[in-house]
């Protein structure tokens, strides 16, 4: 009762902003020659499908008509539309309009594609939905009972015109009919012909009732949150909160597990449902407020994702459920550019079951942080909030809610919404820069922090440590090099040996002999800084200078061996003799130099 | 190593020893901290980021209360969800540190517009603080002994079972936490003993005061720090920094402990916590004797000492009596005898004793849990001895005592598990490095030292240390099976294997919960055995009658007697505590074994245990030979209570097995006794899909007869 209330506000709403523009007339010339309505009640939904043959009968040519709703339904209209059938099937507008003297009907002006002249005539097909018209009764029913509904509606065609001839068609869920108006009825199997009824008066009421068996699922979504979270780095995540309630007769008396399993009963229980996704939707799940529901497929198909959705428990009559599904999608499918200025182009409400009844809906877009000059347009009206701010991973001044609520929607409302906003491209750098900044920060205050001391007071035994370690480091340096001397001389030897050019050796030896006294100064500087910190390692440096010097010696003796083997002072038998003694003693001292370096 | 080899190698190794130090203990810290932290997540990669068990359900539920209601509506909490119709002050009965650690965790990360869900907080805390723990382990232990034992202890408890059971993600308990309080208070309680720094006890007391707002079983820690300090009066190693250390700890640490409610003044009235008041009070006297013999002569100081000590003696005695007699000071609480006394809580509280986690733990769950630790505790206790420290003492006393605890109560194994992997560090590492040594790398120096009178070290060098290589493989390959197969299935959801080996999914506990969110009253009472009262109250949110939270044994013995009475009987006490549904949980579909008829004892025991149960007796539930039978053996009694006939509504008529009659129930493998019957007084509401949870509506009386 209280839903319906909300819903005559809303309609009201809609109502009043809808009047100041859409004032007009009826224009009683017109006249319905033929009419032919199909009521499809073979689902939870009312499906009207009336086919009018207008007639001119004034004198002046038209360009609109004027669309009554039953005062009876007019509270569950969900969906109105109007299709022509001159030129293939064109949509036509529907727009609400009010009529002066008939301020309590609800009445909508179709615009017709060509101005219809006096005497002229046309077929229009008007499709109209309207949700929980078929009410359950009895309003309780035990598990093993079948769900009886009754459907009320006008035996005729509620027009502001007069109507020539009708005829009616209900088509029901199935053929077992506890009740109907006897009224000109032909029952076919499981369907009624009413009618035809001639020369029926403008705003004829007269009482059509049905009750007979449905047992397809009456399953209402009674309210959904669409969140629609948009990245411009190729994704768009998409979340559907779901309140979803079995509004057919509620289960009387116990639920029995047993009999529900031998599949003898519970015929109007949900089980479960489809719900098709965008072909491209990844990443699927389905959850509720404790954690994954087990109990679903996921079927891809080409054009579609098939959703399989199974509730924790059947749905029986008046037994409601919570639960929510997220996916993503690419962003180039529904994302469109030019230059700053984004469009995008997605749907208002998908699908959900087949044949489904959306009591509420609110649309939560969320754009990318900095986007501008939002600009929502939506086929059908609907309720805009105002925009929200949200903030989630590495926000800083907060992304921008667009909000649209709309009432009673059904399938034909899966419809295509436009959202255009302007967004900066260089915005996109935003965050990883937010990023590198601060972990920059972070390695900086490390770095900040490990190299400078903030202790007050000093720790000699570590400050020694660290400064003994930066000598080594050095010495360790300078020898590395003095080696390597020894190296050389053997090498500018060897190259004497076979040049025979002796004022080159001299050259090459001085060169050498002046590096090796450098070095050997700056390991003595370094040692006297040394003995500073511990004595034991200048004596250990000092030793080093000492087999230094007796490699020196060695390398000294081997020179002037060279030299008189090539003035001709020597045999060359002697020579190779005395060298490789020579030799095997600077091979002593160097892995003694290197016994005590690493000792060091 | 010669500076020009050195110039050739690879990075790592060129620079100075130092640093190749510091980066290989990164190295294996951040290795065992990360290991800790993703052994724990079996779970949540096999079902879901959920959380399990039953506790935790409650922690979760009062965590997301805090969050959304703030710090001071959790504290004057007042849960009218649970204990119907008595309700439950939650902020003053519960210790608020988990809460209020993912509390403060969830609003610094939501401050950053890090918009982690709070169900992902809670689920991931345990494995969070594993690895923080790993990280304190290794400081301990290094305070301790060395740098490398530590290292080795840090491994070790990344991975020990004994841990692991409780704090995988998902296992949102106290436990999670408290363990790195303890271990954090002992570290600092170490350096406060080391130092003797005032700084370092009063570090020590803040991290004291976090572990008792986190968990009670602080009350072991408190006991274990005089314990401590007494052990070193004894050993005549009491000196200054003990008295700094103890004194600061103590005094900060009682104050502290007191700000939280559930604490309030027991740790000057109750029994448990006297032992560090005496300890307190010994240390001032004796600071005092040794400050009065420093000043005073040998004889008049022996005069004055015994003078003081007598009539001390009698005034402590006498105050103590008149505490006791006017009721300042608790008296012995069961759960402190059940600790002295394994067979004491059994023998007297049916409640304590039905806790599976409350039974003495078998041989078999020490090595289950602990592996190569069970034997390698003895080295590391070897190698403490061996160079005694005071902070060695205080870990050997540590040992000591939780190994004793931990054959008392199951669930004490968790104190033991660190303790166990800090030792076992020593031990192992200590042989390690006494080994490694002896191994001769080089084969230039094999040569030379022949001579020595140790003929073949380095074989036997290469044996030992091969065989602790093995040791400590076959302890990782050991913990990951134990976590992945023992520690790691949520019990919300169970999990079988098919015919075809495929996985199957008895998902109906939240199908229960869930159809009772959704499709009963908000005000509805759920009565069932107290084991799902949390989950109860966290999924469904429905008000139950009895939780996990066994304070009121009468209230719970009540809800026992209703299920082991006859119908009549049970509708008497369920309209007494206005009851609307009953849960039960029933496993002979499926083969569930922890279902509530093999609980059924229990509820007739504790049934029976209080005054209004005295007609329940145990034994008419049995058979004329003593045995617990559902089949038409069965005794009457049971075999028309309500929760027999709860359970096996209707499930007479249904076929469980191949070859079997019908009615046949596979927990208890027989066919049910009592098959045709109708309820009188109860309709069921709802039975999942595997009949694993049956929900039974209590009906309103009849109209008055015409």
């Amino acid at each position: 009762m209280n839903r319906v209330a909300y819903e005559l506000v809303v309609f009201g709403a809609l109502l009043a902003s809808c009047c100041t523009a859409n004032q007009g007339a009826i224009g009683g010339d017109l006249v319905n020659s033929a009419v032919n309505r199909q009521i499809d009640l073979t689902s939870q939904l009312a499906k009207f499908t009336t086919t009018i043959t207008l007639e001119n009968a004034g004198k002046t040519a038209t360009t609109s008509f004027v669309l009554a709703i039953d005062p009876t339904l007019r509270d569950r209209l969900s969906f109105i539309g109007a299709t022509t059938k001159d030129d293939d099937a064109e949509k036509l507008s529907v727009t609400q309009t009010t009529v002066p003297g008939r301020t309590t009907d609800v009445l909508f002006r179709v615009d017709l594609r060509k101005a219809l002249g006096a005497g002229q005539s046309t077929t229009v097909t008007v499709d109209e939905s309207y949700t929980h018209a078929q009410t359950p009764f009895p309003a309780q029913i035990t598990q093993a009972e079948d769900q009886l509904v009754l459907f009320k509606g006008n035996l005729h065609f509620y027009s502001p015109y007069k109507t020539v001839s009708e005829t009616t068609t209900v088509k029901l869920a199935s053929n077992k009919i506890e009740s109907h108006t006897k009224t000109k009825a032909k029952v076919e199997d499981s369907s009624i012909v009413y009618g035809p009824f001639e020369n029926v008066e403008p705003f004829s009421q007269e009482k059509l009732q049905v009750h007979y068996e449905n047992n397809t699922p009456f399953l209402a979504v009674t309210s959904l949150l669409r969140v629609i979270e948009v990245s411009h780095w190729g994704n768009i995540a998409v979340e559907e909160t779901y309140d979803v309630r079995h509004s057919g007769a509620r289960l009387k008396g116990s639920f029995s597990r047993y009999d529900y399993q031998r599949q003898l009963d519970g015929r109007s229980s949900v089980k479960s449902f489809k719900t098709i996704l965008p072909a491209a939707a990844r990443d699927v799940y389905y959850r509720d407020e404790i954690g994954n529901i087990s109990t679903s497929n996921l079927n891809e198909q080409d054009d579609a994702v098939e959703l399989e959705l199974r509730p924790r428990f059947p749905l029986f009559g008046g037994w409601k459920t919570h639960y929510y599904i997220g996916y993503n999608l690419p962003s180039y499918e529904y994302l469109y550019n030019s230059g700053d200025d984004y469009a995008l182009h997605m749907r208002f409400v998908d699908h959900v079951y087949d044949d489904q009844v959306i009591d509420d809906i609110t649309v939560k877009v969320i754009l990318p942080e900095g986007s501008k000059n939002v600009d929502l347009s939506v086929p059908f009206p609907v309720d805009r909030h105002p925009d929200e701010l949200h903030f989630t991973y590495l926000d800083t001044f907060g992304r921008p809610v667009v909000i649209a609520h709309k009432s009673n929607l059904v399938e034909q409302h899966i419809q295509e919404f436009t959202l255009k906003y302007s967004f900066q491209k260089l915005l996109l750098l935003q965050e990883p820069l937010l990023v590198v900044f601060a972990f920059y920060i972070l390695f900086f205050t490390v770095i900040v922090y490990v190299r400078l001391d903030f202790a007050i007071s000093k720790d000699e035994a570590s400050e020694s440590r660290m400064r003994m370690q930066g000598l080594l480091d050095q010495l360790q340096a300078s020898q590395d090099k003095r080696t390597s001397l020894y190296q050389r001389y053997e090498d500018a030897i060897a190259k004497f040996k076979s040049t025979k050019d002796l004022a080159g050796f001299t050259g090459s030896r001085k060169k050498i002999d002046a590096e090796h006294k450098d070095l050997t100064t700056a390991i003595k500087e370094l040692q006297g800084k040394l003995k500073l910190e511990s004595t034991d390692m200048a004596e250990k440096v000092g030793e080093l200078q000492k087999l230094d010097v007796n490699l020196k010696e060695q390398i000294v003796l081997s020179i002037t061996l060279a030299e008189k083997v090539v003035a001709g002072k020597m045999g060359k038998q002697q020579y190779v003799d005395n060298e490789k003694v020579y030799s095997a003693k600077r091979e002593d001292i160097m892995g003694k130099t290197e016994t005590l370096l690493s000792s060091l | 190593m010669s500076s020009a080899v050195r110039g050739k190698l690879p990075w790592p190794l060129r620079m100075s020893y130092d640093k190749q130090d510091t980066l290989l203990k990164l190295f294996v810290l951040s290795i065992a901290a990360v290991l800790s932290f993703s052994t724990r997540l079996f779970s949540v990669l096999r079902f879901e980021s959920v959380i399990h068990e039953f506790d935790p359900y409650f922690n979760y539920r009062t965590t997301r209360f805090l969050t959304e209601e703030g710090f001071y509506s959790f504290h004057n909490w007042f849960d009218d969800r649970a204990w119907y119709p008595l309700g439950r002050i939650i902020g003053g009965t519960i210790y608020p540190g988990l809460m209020v650690t993912s509390a403060t965790l969830y609003h610094v990360l939501h401050f950053f517009n890090i918009t982690i869900d709070i169900r992902n907080v809670c689920v991931f805390l345990a494995p969070l603080f594993s690895s923080l723990t790993t990280l304190v382990t290794y400081h301990l232990t290094k305070e301790l002994k060395d740098v490398s034992s530590g290292l080795v202890a840090a491994a070790m408890i990344a991975a020990v079972p004994g841990y692991i059971s409780r704090s995988v993600a998902g296992s949102y308990d106290n436990e999670g936490i408290a363990i790195f309080c303890m271990l954090l208070t002992y570290l600092l309680w170490i350096k406060a003993v080391k130092t003797g720094s005032l700084f370092w006890g009063a570090m020590c007391a803040l991290a004291y005061f976090y572990m008792v707002s986190s968990w009670g079983g602080y009350v072991f820690l408190i006991n274990l720090i005089p314990l401590h300090v007494l052990a070193l009066m004894a050993t005549g190693r009491f000196s200054h920094r003990i008295y700094v250390a103890y004194s600061a700890v103590y005094s900060l640490g009682t104050l502290l402990s007191m700000q939280i409610s559930f604490v309030g003044f027991q740790p000057v009235q109750s029994s448990e916590h006297m032992a560090a008041l005496g300890v307190f009070g010994l240390c001032q006297i004796h600071s005092f004797i040794d400050y009065l013999r420093a000043k005073l002569s040998k004889e008049y100081f022996e005069i004055l000492f015994r003078t003081m000590a007598l009539f001390a003696g009698t005034a402590i005695t006498g105050v103590g009596a008149v505490l006791m007699a006017s009721g300042k000071i608790a008296p012995w609480t069961g759960r402190f005898y059940s600790l002295l006394d394994p067979s004491y809580a059994k023998n007297n509280i049916p409640i304590i004793a039905s806790v599976s986690e409350h039974q003495p733990t078998t041989w078999s769950s020490f090595y289950f849990d602990l592996q190569m630790l069970v034997f390698m505790f003895p080295v590391g206790l070897y190698y403490c001895f061996c160079r005694l420290t005071d902070a060695n003492i205080f870990i050997i006393i540590y040992g000591i005592t939780s190994i004793y605890f931990a054959g008392v109560m199951v669930r004490l194994m968790l104190v033991l598990a660190p303790v166990m992997c800090i030792l076992s560090g020593i031990g192992v590492s200590g042989i390690l490095s006494t080994y490694m040594k002896n191994l001769d790398i080089s084969k230039v120096q094999k040569k030379t030292k022949k001579a020595e009178n140790y003929p073949i070290k380095n074989e036997v060098a290469s044996v030992v240390i091969m065989m602790m290589s093995l040791f400590l493989i076959t302890y990782t390959f050991h913990c990951t099976w134990v976590t992945s197969e023992a520690y790691s299935s949520p019990s919300i959801v169970l999990s079988a294997r098919g015919g075809d080996g495929s996985r199957i999914i008895f998902d109906d506990f939240r199908e229960a919960y869930y159809w009772l969110r959704h499709n009963t009253p908000e005000d509805a009472k759920v009565m069932s055995w107290w084991d799902y009262g949390y989950q109860i109250t966290a999924m469904a949110n429905r008000t139950i009658l009895v939780d996990n939270n066994t304070w009121n044994n009468t209230h719970i013995s009540r809800v026992g007697q209703a299920m082991a009475s006859s119908e009549e009987h049970a509708y008497e006490i369920m309209r007494e505590l206005d009851v609307n549904y009953v849960l039960v949980i029933f496993g002979g579909l499926t083969g569930y074994s922890s279902d509530d008829i093999n609980k059924f004892l229990w509820m007739v025991r504790i049934g029976g245990s209080t005054e209004k149960g005295e007609h329940i007796k145990e034994h008419d539930y049995y058979t004329p030979a003593g045995e617990f039978r559902v089949d038409r053996e069965g005794s009457p009694t049971l075999l028309n209570c309500l929760m027999y006939k709860m359970c096996y509504y209707r499930f007479g008529s249904v076929y469980t097995e191949g070859g079997k009659p019908t009615g046949y129930d596979r927990v208890r493998n027989a066919e049910i006794g009592n098959k045709d019957f109708e309820l009188d007084v109860l309709e069921e509401a709802y039975t999942t899909e595997h009949w694993l949870v049956r929900i039974y509506k209590v009906k309103d009386l009849e109209n008055r007869g015409i």
